[in-house]
């Protein structure tokens, strides 16, 4: 019998060695095949007959300008020679054909005011000197000429007005970007003339970079489109790129083309969003340098298009297939990296997008690549032979803190990390790539833990195939999130209307944005803005916004909100204030300015007006409105999706920039302070809040012949709450609307009052924080405001959320204050009694530094540290959001002892230290809003019968617990059993039918909440038949599940006692 | 129907002062025998068991065994309005849910009611189980209560090792180090002031003195303490209360922790 068994085993083996020698010839067959095909499916279209005999102008949307050094280019500049710098644009031309266009002769340079009596003698011996100071500060380099020349232009300073119209100024053209720095250090620091003496100059748009430089010179703005006509372009000698159109010419030969019209479309770029996925060891994070790339996912889509043109995911080992996917397996790690740099190269993509890629896959990729010896690997930019370089960097801003990352240079491609994007555009309590789906998308994804994945690859292909899916979801919700918060358009108009290179929104923080405009239009005006010394933080601050008195209470008639458009820069723009209309104390002395031409401001600051001198800022923040005004009346008449979101994003791009020139002349370390300007904008803010409230207050009143007197229950910043006391919103918008025709009537154009909105009712609670329902028509309200209160705070658990929530609903809405109390009622009870869902009581917060750098011992700072001695891969790292939940402690134990991992708590039943979210959660918000309604709101609330249940869980991990042992006590009535009763004391036996239906109903109900959690989870991860694997710490459902798991497990425990 | 009538009311308020700092809210459970309770404390570390036998209220009436949540705190507070010389009757009944606590002065001269609402705690019922001891240490609970409260100010930990000589306690924090030894003595005039030490094996463990010290309150209720310790066990201190029963604190024993080494 065994003989024969055995025989048989290797006849089988024999045969299926034959079998796989023969697939293996066709595989490689079929395999060679498929990349062919793949290659032409990857590929761009080609160039039309037009393109390929330089017959047509190139015509094409740039994304990207950089510069390098090269040489300087024969055929285009005879006379010049030895090294320059050369612009590159990359963009996309209308057909899809990827540009490169090498722009020569634009020469860097910088302005400094010609010191007076300097005659073309003094310019060159000046210049003899500046070019030795250069010499001798770069020793090493070995250009010819630093200096390349030094002209005498008619220029004026933007600072102060100045009667005079222009004065001479020297502009200092040097040979490469790099050496005005250098340059300007020397002009800082003082040169000796000779006639002169020793002197040291203001220099004067010395800070800007060149791309910037050039792009305002040429009047190119971030993304738009640009023209070179026939004749002007020479294809270049040999091509530095892999872009299908390469040519060189000269830059005053660029039309560029603002985007009106045909030129405001997008191109259709290529988008690549990809997502990668490292085996890590059990309790680490995943390491390049030991831990392999097992998979990449791709998804490349056209812009403006629904579909994906490609997707596909590379595998280490074999996957089963995908439906709809390109599944591509091999067997090396260098195969999967080699295979993604072909897809780079062949695909060509414009822009590259995922999540945290910047900070994650790339440099990972990168690394991988370095460790496995892949010296070709990293050749993924458009210029051959350059490697992609990555360096540390942090970005800090006033308005985002500080981030630390990494910069990768990907030449000729525009990196898009959504997650920056999210970060820096929407507040959030939890970035997780989940969570901020669930957010924006309304779709969760499973979250599978790293150290699980190795597992997954581990396993055979199905298991592979489940880790592929999980990877293709991460690379496709990136592309979701872009489409849905229309990211392209706006960050696209955005570069258009400020005029920055699109990469500098994500890099850069809101003040270039400004700089950009200041400079196109000072260009325009011939001013030049001085380099101004980095004051640091001294400067000193300001009065702010000022804000009214609030009338706390509960409104229960209408309140009509007044509301300043655009305050500051209407204000700005009323009072003409900006650099070049500042005067100087001791200039008001001396020019003894007529008052009819000045403005006074309250602060004390003096302003020409504009019939004297026109200001540049009311001038930029008008055609900011003015073409806000045109994109939104425009909005109105479009029809076409793609157009319309365009538009919009250009109406909100342009809200946005002239919301911020104000911030940017107060920003004391920024490119060009001014408190002057600043402080007088605040000020006349605070005396139209005042003004306003008088006005109505002396003007509607009974004495006046109205029906009532009018008051002004609170003023904010840029609007003004008035009860008219009449009953209904009809009569209060009526009063609201002449109210504000009356008011703006006295103010200076452009500063408007508008009516715009009801509160009724309305719960004033203190400054900043109110609550109402908003109406702006009579019939129906619109929805629920609330400003300030737990709703919109993101440092509360959810629990203080939705019971806020609920409670202004109950209470605006449905106007049903005893509903409202019996709900808080009920909901304490649930958190006393431990049925409280966790996810409810996790409060999030950022780790911004490690325990060391924080001064006082922070809760989520010590859990962090805790959770990395019990594991170190799992443990929260710098720049996280720690997810944690209070648990009871010994008494007198800090806050930071008692914090603890929400996952943790769940798998040790430890229990929640109700009296903490009681005291410190929910009772402050509560009250807030209960007390101008409710007498002895906190006795009512939170002392009341509905606080005397309890339950404490016992722990299963405490130290006491090992020895301890559990008591069965009564179902019926919980005192301890004795002798042989096991279920009920002999007192309860009457009942016994009915607890015991009690306990069989909880258990199938607690069974069927189980299943139906289960079966969300799986629906989730897209496999019915599969275990569900998700641990994710940003999904509710998990933490239902977790608990409905647990409690099923002691009700049938409990259930197991009855043994008939 | 409940009704407990115990003369020396003091008692139980020194019992109630001996376990409110541990526990915030626990379930008294009344049986025939006897008036129990049993409760971690709020940390989870240690537990308090409490004993007060039937025999040692003047009146025990307790018709069916009941279970009553009480919140320690409030609980203190009424018991603070009795005087030390008066009677407390503990009284509820059936399914009511009160409990109210008469005193009465020993003149009889003034009789004080106070209803206390009952809450529904929903907690396990944990027991330790008698166990041998490797080694029993009796001695006066002042000289005790003095140990951990002088050994706290310089260290928060105290190992605690009987040896055939004696027990010693001994800390170790910032400032320095500390050392208490109480030999063997039974040759005293008082049996109370005696240190008795019963051993089969040496043992040396480690404890959180925050703990010990928040047992040490029981003091009040006896003269003498019993601290009973074995190497595998969470060590008891228990007070006895003279003819009714105790007050026994387990705690376990703390391991020493890798974290706590590598400190410098």
């Amino acid at each position: 019998m065994e003989e024969e068994d055995l025989d048989e085993d290797v006849f089988l083996e024999e045969t299926l060695l034959q079998y796989e020698e023969d697939s293996a010839v066709l595989r490689e067959l079929e395999e060679s095949h498929a990349l062919n095909e793949r290659l032409q499916k990857w590929k761009r279209l080609p160039l039309s007959q037009a393109y390929v005999s330089h017959t047509q102008s190139i015509s094409f949307q740039q994304l990207e300008i950089d510069y390098i050094i090269g040489d300087s280019h024969k055929e285009l500049l005879p006379t010049s020679s030895g090294q320059a710098a050369i612009l590159r644009i990359f963009g996309v031309t209308k057909e899809g054909n990827s540009v490169c266009c090498h722009v020569h002769g634009f020469e860097p340079y910088f302005y400094i005011s010609c010191p007076s009596g300097m005659g073309p003698d003094d310019i060159s011996r000046f210049h003899q000197v500046l070019e030795g100071r250069m010499r001798e500060s770069n020793r090493n380099s070995n250009v010819l000429k630093f200096i390349r020349r030094i002209e005498v232009v008619q220029k004026r300073s933007i600072m102060y007005y100045q009667q005079h119209v222009s004065q001479p100024f020297l502009k200092i053209v040097v040979a490469l970007p790099t050496m005005v720095t250098s340059c300007r250090g020397i002009l800082d620091r003082g040169i000796q003339i000779e006639g002169l003496g020793m002197k040291n100059f203001l220099t004067y748009e010395s800070n800007i970079l060149f791309a910037l430089r050039f792009m305002i010179d040429c009047n190119i703005v971030g993304g738009n489109w640009i023209e070179v006509p026939v004749g002007k372009y020479k294809k270049a000698a040999k091509n530095l790129s892999y872009c299908q159109l390469e040519f060189d010419c000269l830059y005053s030969d660029l039309i560029s083309h603002s985007p009106e019209g045909e030129f405001s479309k997008m191109a259709p770029f290529r988008i690549l969003s990809f997502d990668i996925e490292c085996a890590g060891r059990k309790g680490h994070f995943p390491e390049p340098t030991q831990d392999p790339v097992i998979q990449v996912a791709n998804l490349v889509t056209l812009q403006g298009q629904d579909q994906p043109l490609i997707r596909n995911v590379m595998t280490l080992k074999s996957c089963s297939p995908i439906v709809g996917v390109d599944v591509m397996s091999f067997d090396t790690e260098k195969e999967v990296l080699l295979a993604w740099r072909n897809l780079i190269r062949e695909v060509d993509p414009d822009i590259i997008i995922g999540y945290n890629i910047c900070n994650f896959d790339l440099p990972y990729l990168i690394r991988r690549a370095e460790v496995l010896g892949m010296a070709e690997f990293p050749v993924l930019g458009r210029i051959r032979n350059s490697r992609v370089r990555v360096k540390d960097a942090t970005f800090s801003s006033r308005q985002h803190g500080t981030r630390e990352s990494k910069e990768i240079t990907i030449e000729g491609r525009v990196k898009f990390d959504l997650f920056q994007a999210v970060q820096r555009d929407y507040k959030l309590s939890s970035y997780s790539l989940n969570s901020v789906s669930a957010h924006f998308l309304n779709e969760q994804k499973e979250d599978v833990h790293h150290s699980i994945i190795s597992d997954l690859q581990n396993g055979n292909s199905e298991t592979r195939r489940r880790l592929a899916v999980y990877c293709l979801k991460d690379a496709y919700l990136p592309q979701r999130l872009l489409d849905k918060l229309m990211f392209i358009y706006n960050y696209v108009e955005m570069a258009r209307v400020t005029g920055v290179p699109i990469s500098f929104l994500l890099s850069r923080g809101q003040s270039i944005k400004v700089l950009s405009q200041l400079l196109r239009k000072a260009k325009q005006k011939n001013l030049v803005i001085p380099n101004a010394k980095q004051a640091g933080s001294e400067q000193g601050t300001f009065e702010g916004a000022t804000v009214l008195e609030a009338r706390t209470g509960f409104y229960e008639k209408p309140i009509a909100t007044l509301d300043f458009a655009s305050l500051y820069p209407s204000i700005m723009m009323a009072y003409n204030l900006c650099y070049c209309t500042l005067v100087t104390p001791e200039e008001v002395r001396k020019l003894n300015l007529p008052p009819e031409c000045v403005n006074k401001t309250p602060s004390g600051e003096t302003f020409v007006k504009s019939n004297l001198q026109k200001g540049i800022l009311p001038e930029i923040l008008e055609e900011l409105l003015a073409a806000r005004k045109r994109a939104k009346a425009d909005l109105k008449e479009a029809t076409d999706p793609r157009v319309k979101a365009v538009l919009d994003g250009r109406q909100l791009a342009l809200k946005i920039s002239a919301n911020s020139v104000y911030g940017f002349t107060g920003a004391t370390v920024g490119q060009l302070p001014c408190l002057e300007i600043s402080s007088s904008v605040t000020s006349y803010g605070r005396q139209m809040i005042e003004h306003t409230k008088k006005l109505v207050e002396d003007k509607f009143t009974v004495l006046g012949g109205y029906e009532h007197n009018a008051e002004v229950i609170y003023g904010d910043t840029d609007s003004v709450m008035v009860q008219f006391s009449v009953p209904t919103v009809e009569e209060a918008m009526k009063l609201g609307r002449e109210a504000a025709d009356y008011i703006s009537g006295t103010f200076i154009k452009p500063i408007r009052l508008e009516f715009e909105k009801i509160y009724y009712p309305y719960l004033l609670i203190s400054k900043k924080r109110y609550a109402g329902l908003l109406w702006t028509n009579p019939d129906k309200h619109d929805k629920m405001d609330a400003k300030g209160i737990e709703t919109v705070r993101r440092d509360n658990c959810l629990l203080v959320k939705n019971l806020v929530t609920e409670c202004l609903y109950k209470i605006l809405v449905d106007r049903d204050i005893p509903g409202a109390v019996q709900y808080v009622k009920n909901t304490i009870a649930d958190l006393l009694l431990n049925r409280m869902d966790l996810s409810l009581l996790v409060i999030t917060k950022g780790l911004t530094k490690t325990g060391d750098d924080y001064e006082v011992k922070a809760a989520h700072v010590e859990l962090a540290e805790r959770m990395r001695k019990r594991d170190a891969a799992t443990a929260p790292g710098i720049g996280d959001r720690v997810p944690y939940v209070i648990i009871k402690a010994a008494k007198g134990a800090k806050a930071y002892e008692k914090s603890e991992d929400p996952i943790y708590v769940l798998e040790n039943n430890i229990p929640i230290d109700a009296q903490y979210y009681l005291d410190n959660q929910i009772s402050k918000p509560l009250l807030r809003i209960f007390e101008p309604i409710l007498k002895n709101a906190s006795k009512e609330l939170l002392k009341g019968d509905h606080t005397r249940a309890i339950s404490v869980p016992t722990p299963s991990n405490s130290g006491i617990m090992k020895f301890a042992k559990k008591q069965l006590t009564c179902i019926g009535c919980k005192i301890p059993l004795s002798g042989s009763d096991r279920t009920i004391c002999n007192h309860c036996k009457g009942r016994e039918a009915e607890l015991y239906c009690r306990s069989v109903a909880n258990v199938a109900e607690l069974e069927n909440l189980f299943g139906r959690l289960w079966t969300q989870c799986q629906e989730c991860q897209g496999s019915l038949h599969q275990d569900v694997l998700c641990t994710s710490r940003d999904c509710p459902i998990f933490y239902r599940r977790k608990k409905a798991q647990k409690d099923m497990a002691e009700a049938k425990t409990q259930l197991d006692r009855w043994n008939f | 129907m409940l009704e407990l009538r115990l003369v020396q009311g003091s008692l139980l308020k020194k019992v109630l002062e001996s376990i409110k700092d541990l526990v915030n809210d626990a379930n008294f459970d009344c049986s025939a025998t006897g008036f129990s309770l049993q409760a971690m404390d709020s940390s989870h570390v240690a537990l308090v068991a409490l004993l007060l036998r039937s025999e040692g209220f003047e009146h025990y009436r307790c018709d069916r065994n009941i279970s009553m949540g009480m919140n320690l705190g409030n609980m203190a507070k009424m018991l603070k309005c009795a005087g030390n010389d008066d009677i407390i009757t503990i009284k509820a009944d059936d399914g009511s849910d009160t409990v109210t606590f008469m005193f009465e002065s020993p003149t009889q001269d003034k009789i004080a009611d106070f209803e206390m609402k009952l809450m529904d705690i929903d907690s396990e019922h944990l027991g330790i189980p008698e166990a041998e001891y490797h080694a029993i240490v009796r001695m006066p609970s002042a000289e005790f209560g003095r140990i951990c409260k002088d050994l706290s100010s310089i260290g928060d930990t105290v190992v605690i090792s009987v040896t055939k000589e004696g027990v010693k306690f001994s800390t170790r924090g910032d400032i320095g180090t500390a050392n208490i030894v109480c030999r063997q003595n039974t040759t005293v005039d008082k049996p109370e002031e005696a240190t008795v030490i019963e051993m089969n094996e040496p043992v040396s463990l480690t404890f959180a003195l925050r703990y010990l010290n928040s047992f040490t309150k029981a003091s009040p209720l006896s003269n003498t303490v019993t601290i009973s310790l074995s190497s595998e066990l969470p060590v008891v201190v228990e007070y006895k209360i003279a003819e009714m029963g105790y007050v026994r604190y387990y705690l376990a024993p703390k391991i020493e922790e890798d974290e706590e080494e590598t400190k410098p």
